[in-house]
């Protein structure tokens, strides 16, 4: 008997081990990203109705802008605070309908902390580089829009490469549209992010994340 | 081992059906997963999913069990005592294949 000659047929030793080592990452990793591709949508949604909302109200009412020029953070406030109630029902209910028990409550509750960390340092970041100033709007989007690409790409690096590029496909959609789509920039912004997070999504679902 | 020679479980020692084992042992004693969740994480048909699973229970290596859960029926998988020690043994058997050297 060679080693690794383990006395039936179709499977070595050392295959078997692999296809173990395999398998339990594949496993760990689907519990992670369970609904991912539905939350998302959900945040391409959301991006848009911020964007598109900012576009119309500087565009039909350029009077309240000039008198309210933060009336974008309770829209991103209100905005932001769905995303995140939504994502942890939709991660919930997406984890229970694959596992019960233990492995599926941890891997939702360290799935909701690293997204909690991601939007917080989206908020923090731009405050540590004391940019929460009048007029700094732009520069904080910018920011915070960067951080949250930076987390998809994380995250997809961690457990499903479709994800990462997503997250590139956004800050894309977001950024190219800043700089070169000049007034309508925030319009076009908000549908590319819509397109990309559409698209994403049933990339995703096709790549096989529940 | 039998005759210096190492028998492994042959119920499990099939690619599919060690894959799904596998991911039966990889959560907590306890846990279970749905059919639908061992069958898009592996990549498997319907079908093939089903046949493996039968042979596993046949051999009481998992039980199946049926929920409906609001208006949707739900398969639930779970690794039993008795198959959770027989992935034990199938792997531990497999280290000592890798180990095993022939004497000269």
């Amino acid at each position: 008997m060679q080693r690794g000659d383990v006395g039936t047929a179709e499977l070595t030793a050392q295959e078997s081990l692999q296809a173990i080592h395999t398998t339990m990452e594949e496993a760990r990793s689907s519990m992670y990203v369970a609904g991912t591709a539905t939350i998302l949508l959900l945040w391409g949604v959301i991006a848009s109705v911020g964007f598109i909302s900012m576009y119309v109200t500087e565009t039909l009412a350029p009077d309240f802008v000039a008198d309210n020029p933060w009336f974008p953070a309770p829209l991103w406030g209100v905005l932001v605070t769905v995303g995140m109630v939504g994502s942890a029902i939709i991660g919930t209910r997406a984890g229970s309908t694959g596992a019960s028990g233990d492995a599926i409550r941890s891997a939702g509750i360290r799935v909701f902390l690293f997204w909690l960390a991601v939007a917080a340092a989206a908020l923090l970041v731009p405050a540590g580089a004391g940019m929460w100033v009048e007029g700094a709007g732009d520069e904080i989007g910018h920011v915070a829009i960067g951080i949250v690409a930076l987390g998809h790409v994380l995250f997809g690096i961690m457990h499903r490469p479709a994800i990462a590029v997503v997250g590139l496909g956004l800050a894309a959609a977001f950024f190219v549209p800043s700089y070169l789509a000049g007034d309508a920039a925030l319009i076009v912004s908000g549908v590319s992010m819509l397109a990309v997070a559409a698209l994403g999504w049933a990339w995703i679902r096709r790549s096989g994340v529940l | 081992m039998t005759d210096g020679k190492i028998v492994l479980d042959e119920t499990i020692h099939q690619s599919t059906r060690l894959r799904i084992m596998t991911m039966l042992v990889s959560v907590p004693d306890g846990d279970r997963l749905t059919y639908g969740f061992i069958q898009e994480t592996l990549g498997l048909t319907g079908g093939n999913l089903t046949t493996h699973l039968r042979k596993l229970e046949d051999a009481g290596h998992l039980a199946i069990t049926k929920e409906v859960d609001g208006s949707k029926p739900r398969t639930w998988v779970q690794a039993t005592p008795s198959g959770l020690s027989a992935f034990a043994e199938y792997l531990s058997n497999l280290h000592k294949a890798l180990n095993w050297s022939p004497r000269t």
